[in-house]
């Protein structure tokens, strides 16, 4: 029986190989006079999109009042356990905030699930990516470090807005 | 027996009960908020609607009563679209503000908004805005937009606290609840309501914005308040108590239990009082050197000299090794003070006995009696040079109790948190809370009931002692800030007592709380033939007592 | 002339052409790296010094410092010689390629090849096959079987590949009529490059030289997703450098003898279109002699970075099915030429 003809048989150009390696060749050369991709990174910052899933933050208003209620919905779908959020009440109209928001940015995989449950909009992934710690415990993010201003997250919410 | 058909499925039924009775007695849950099967049949959130053959329209399953031959559907279509019109027509007004609610993830609006509910509102209107932060009373908060307006708290008032003290005003979507003007909601058993309402509407001040019901985890217990000893659910995050709710119970409780035991009797627990490991004149010790100077310290002693004062406040594992301690050093009488407090009592929950396990005292043989005065003389009359105080603060009894005290020489008083005697003590034992082991408490019913421990302190390990675990226990590691909590160095009564025991040349070992309940159970013939499996969650009757419903339901 | 300055003469002769070579060698790593890097659209060594310029330096500086690991089982006389063969062979082999013509330089005239021998070729073929020892030792003294097996597919490689190496030169031979390095050359002279009158052979040598140098595609004996690095995995510190540096020494005499055998040689055919004579001209075929072998040099790299691994039957089939055959057809081919044009 002949054997069948598969579309990976080779023809005989293909055989010989040399045009074939030829081609090879040319495609590398013609990629040396390409444009470089690489940053260099510590001077050149790469300032990512609004799609980008940097470390979450929280959104903080401009009266200065954090916009999250403590509803603990991002705590809970964390898939990492990354976050604790200790809530009590306040005398504003929303009731209710945060007193204690730690996200332990070892334990987070940077999913964002808590955005994405998030009821107020409080918890939005940055364009931030630089996160570095020399021991356990300043890996803990408290308020301080997690309250972002509404402004510089404008990006990221008009994303979610138009995508989420 | 007449019957009827649920869901093509005939069940059997006693003449008198409601359709919703009927299916709740066979598993299967009608939908429903305003009832409540202690309470007064009102009917008025339409939510149990089902479809019955030969009636032309469909009924509410919740006063309906039952016939024979009967065929009910609660799945049809009928049936389903009228439920989802219901909850649609409840949710229009609804602020639907679950994430700032405390009641989210254990409401039932929200519940059957995902489970009988199309999950979408055609309501495009201005919702109607209430107030939402109405103290009601002293103790409880009162949201009126979340109100779905179904009356159980109302007729709770009426009905079980039997003081009328809530009615609904306004009609149609203005309807809201309130009490007279210038009346309270401050009868002592409000706080069930919060446990009632369907929705977050009532809330506790206690409890309010403290955490989320899902990151708790709960144990079974008892409330130590009074000799009633109603059965609780304690609810603990990160190590430290958050809230006490009631277990139904029909033989103690019902479903319900008083605000103050509620409240009040577990902030001990995690008080900045509790005693975190053991004291000898002021200096922290080791557990051995404490033992061992309790035992020293006692052999100085002539067996007239040494006065042993147990506690109604202890458990039963507790009092009966105290009284084998006594016994050992040939002390025969051990006393115990009592805590009444009279008129503060009513026909339905509270007790005048302050105290959870006077009656296993005395029947564990420990004399005690309604006057104390006799014990504050015994005291302070100078015959007694060493004293061994377990878990009670005597000097409630009177103001001079404390100088009478400087009598006695040696004081070795077993204490959970400071207090007067402690301060007073050469020797403080420091014990665990009634959240922190297991233990069994005898109320005025004659019923023994289990505590469990949902609380650990420094020896304990929620996984290794088979304690109920929350998410954030589970996942926990040591380098989690939170799941953490505080841990206190303390052991139960019965181990600090047993480790005595031993140190004195007592051989028999006790390993656990049970042990020490079997050999109880073993001695004293009111206890005879009981253990903690057939006491289990609901308790168990002393021999000499008959069962009585308590007289609430 | 008396023996001292022979002696003198071709001691400063190694002197330059090991130093040459070793700069060379550096270099070529240098631009391994950064001919990688643009193929890939990346950037490449650019932190030491200018350009990165330096990085060959640091690389040196690196080793230097590391710890020297020598296995617990391994045959530790043998282990430590293994790197020392493979440098030395790399750079004896060098020692007849001719890098220009005779030159005369204050009234003193010389070869510009440290030995000119009358057998030069043979000398190649001895040296490179010697380089087999050199790995195989490797191979087989690590005391690892990554290593073993590395080393035995050198061996297997080399010897398959030495086979149609040696009938591509001896199409060489046939016209040079001599196995003299310098007169190979000047039998090039014109355009009568080998590469050009006899192109199988000079693809069957090209593709036998990169084999030979254990270059991509013909790695096998390294292949480092397989064999961890292969013969020298468990080498470190200045004797894997020795490895490493004999591989690039190897590329470059490769280079070298491609050009003398195939491409010329320091033949210039701007000399002879211009008539230029002279100590200018010997300088243009020297440096005519440096441009092929950087070009030959790019090539290997360029290669390399192009093109995958063969499997190592497809090796096998590829050495003894196709270039061995190849290159008998050649022998054929040229024997036709001379025949024909009575070359």
């Amino acid at each position: 029986m002949p054997q069948k003809k598969r579309s990976k048989d080779l023809n005989f150009l293909e055989k010989i190989y040399l045009p074939e390696i030829f081609n090879g060749l040319m495609l590398t050369l013609k990629n040396m006079f390409r444009p470089n991709v690489t940053m260099q990174y510590p001077e050149q910052k790469f300032i990512p999109p609004a799609s980008y899933r940097g470390r979450p933050v929280l959104v903080k208003e401009n009266d200065d009042t954090e916009r999250c209620v403590a509803c603990g919905l991002c705590s809970r779908v964390c898939p990492a356990l990354a976050i604790e959020v200790q809530p009590d009440e306040t005398a504003l109209e929303k009731e209710r905030f945060p007193k204690l928001f730690e996200i332990n940015m070892l334990r987070c995989i940077f999913c964002g699930f808590c955005e994405e449950v998030c009821p107020e909009e409080a918890i939005v992934m940055s364009k931030d990516y630089e996160l570095v710690y020399t021991n356990r415990e300043d890996a803990i993010y408290g308020k301080d470090k997690l309250l972002v201003p509404v402004e510089e997250l404008s990006d990221r919410l008009e994303f979610l807005r138009n995508f989420k | 027996m007449p019957k009827l058909i649920i869901d093509g499925k005939e069940i059997e039924f006693e003449n008198g009960q409601t359709i919703i009775e009927v299916a709740k007695k066979d598993g299967l849950e009608i939908p429903h908020f305003c009832w409540h099967p202690s309470l007064s049949i009102s009917g008025n959130c339409r939510v149990c609607l089902v479809e019955v053959e030969k009636m032309p329209k469909l009924v509410i399953a919740c006063s309906t009563i039952a016939a024979d031959g009967m065929v009910v559907n609660t799945q049809s279509e009928k049936t389903l679209n009228a439920r989802n019109a219901v909850m649609e027509f409840l949710l229009i007004n609804h602020p639907l503000d679950c994430p700032i609610c405390d009641e989210a993830g254990e409401c039932k609006l929200q519940d059957y908004a995902y489970k009988h509910s199309a999950g979408e509102s055609r309501f495009v209107e201005t919702k109607n805005h209430k107030d939402k932060r109405i103290q009601l009373g002293p103790r409880i908060m009162f949201d009126q937009e979340r109100c779905i307006s179904c009356s159980r708290c109302i007729r709770f008032s009426d009905e079980i606290a039997k003081e009328n003290q809530l009615t609904f005003v306004q009609r149609g979507d203005h309807v809201t609840i309130r009490t007279f003007p210038g009346e309270e909601f401050d009868n002592p058993y409000t706080l069930n309501t919060v446990d009632i309402c369907p929705v977050g509407a009532l809330t506790s001040n206690d409890f309010r914005f403290q955490t989320r019901v899902w990151e708790l985890s709960s144990t079974e217990s008892i409330c130590v308040g009074c000799s009633r000893g109603c059965n609780t659910e304690v609810w603990v995050r990160d190590n430290e108590i958050k809230r006490l709710t009631p277990r139904e119970n029909f033989d103690v409780n019902s479903y319900w239990m008083c605000d103050h035991g509620r409240v009040n009797t577990w902030k001990n627990v995690n008080a900045d009082t509790r005693i975190d490991g053991c004291l000898k004149d002021g200096e922290k010790i080791s557990w051995e050197d404490a033992i061992k100077s309790v035992s020293d310290g006692l052999t100085q002693y002539q067996p007239e000299e040494i006065l042993f004062i147990g506690s109604a406040f202890a458990s039963n594992e507790d009092n009966f090794l105290f009284k084998k301690l006594a016994e050992k050093k040939g002390v025969h009488e051990v006393y115990f003070a009592s805590a009444i407090k009279p008129g503060d009592a009513d026909d339905i929950l509270i007790q005048e006995d302050k105290t959870p396990n006077s009656l296993g005292a005395s029947k564990i043989g420990l004399t005690g009696s309604n006057d104390n005065k006799s014990l504050s003389k015994k005291i302070s009359d100078g015959k007694y040079k060493a004293a061994f105080i377990l878990e009670d603060d005597l000097t409630r009894l009177e103001e001079d109790v404390i100088k009478s005290l400087q009598n006695i020489e040696f004081l070795i008083v077993q204490a959970t948190n400071e207090n007067q005697l402690t301060k007073e003590a050469n020797l403080v034992l420091a014990a665990s809370t009634f959240a922190e082991k297991h233990a069994t408490y005898t109320n005025f019913l004659g019923m023994v009931q289990r505590v469990k421990p949902a609380v650990t302190s420094a020896n304990m390990d929620r996984a290794l002692d088979s304690m109920s675990k929350s998410r954030w226990d589970k996942f926990a590691t040591t380098f989690d800030r939170w799941g953490r909590g505080k841990k206190y160095d303390s052991k139960p009564g019965w181990s600090i007592l047993s480790g005595i025991l031993n140190e004195m040349g007592e051989e028999k070992n006790y390993q656990m709380a049970e042990d020490v309940f079997d050999e109880l159970a073993k001695e004293i013939s009111d206890f005879n033939g009981m253990n903690y499996d057939t006491i289990g969650s609901g308790g168990a009757l002393l021999k000499s007592f008959t069962k009585q419903e308590a007289e609430t339901v | 002339m008396d023996i001292w300055s022979i002696v003198i003469e071709t001691s400063i002769k190694i002197f330059v052409v090991v130093n040459v070579l070793l700069l060379t060698v550096s270099y070529s790593v240098y631009f391994e790296r950064k001919i990688s890097a643009w193929a890939q659209n990346r950037i490449g060594p650019n932190r030491v010094g200018w350009l990165g310029l330096l990085q060959p330096f640091a690389d040196v500086f690196k080793l230097l410092l590391k710890e020297d690991i020598v296995p617990d089982k391994s045959n530790k006389a043998i282990h430590a010689l293994a790197p020392f063969l493979a440098l030395f062979v790399a750079f004896s082999t060098y020692a007849v390629i001719p890098i220009g013509p005779e030159m005369t330089l204050f009234g003193y005239t010389f070869s510009l090849v440290v030995a000119d021998v009358g057998i030069g070729i043979l000398y190649v073929l001895a040296m490179t096959s010697l380089g087999v020892y050199a790995i195989t030792f490797a191979g087989w003294s690590s005391g690892s079987k990554y290593s073993l097996l590395g080393g035995i597919r050198s061996a297997a490689q080399m010897i398959s590949y030495e086979v149609s190496m040696g009938f591509s030169i001896a199409g060489v031979i046939m016209f040079s009529e001599s196995l003299n390095m310098n007169v190979i050359v000047q039998s090039q002279a014109g355009w009568m490059w080998n590469a050009i009158l006899q192109p199988i052979g000079f693809i069957t040598f090209v593709v036998a030289a990169f084999a030979e140098t254990n270059r991509m595609p013909f790695d096998l004996p390294e292949a480092e997703p397989e064999l961890v690095g292969g013969y020298h995995t468990e080498y470190s510190s200045m004797k894997f450098a020795g490895f490493f540096l004999a591989e690039y020494a190897n590329m470059a005499i490769a280079s070298a003898l491609i050009v003398t055998l195939y491409l010329g040689g320091w033949q210039n055919p701007l000399v002879d279109i211009f008539g230029i004579t002279g100590i200018t001209a010997t300088l243009m075929q020297i440096g005519a002699f440096l441009v092929k072998v950087l070009a030959l040099l790019f090539f290997f790299i360029w290669v390399r970075w192009s093109l995958p691994r063969f499997r190592y039957d497809q090796l096998m089939d590829l050495g003894w099915k196709v270039m061995f055959p190849l290159s008998l057809i050649n022998i054929v081919w040229v024997a036709a030429l001379i025949m024909i044009f009575n070359l």
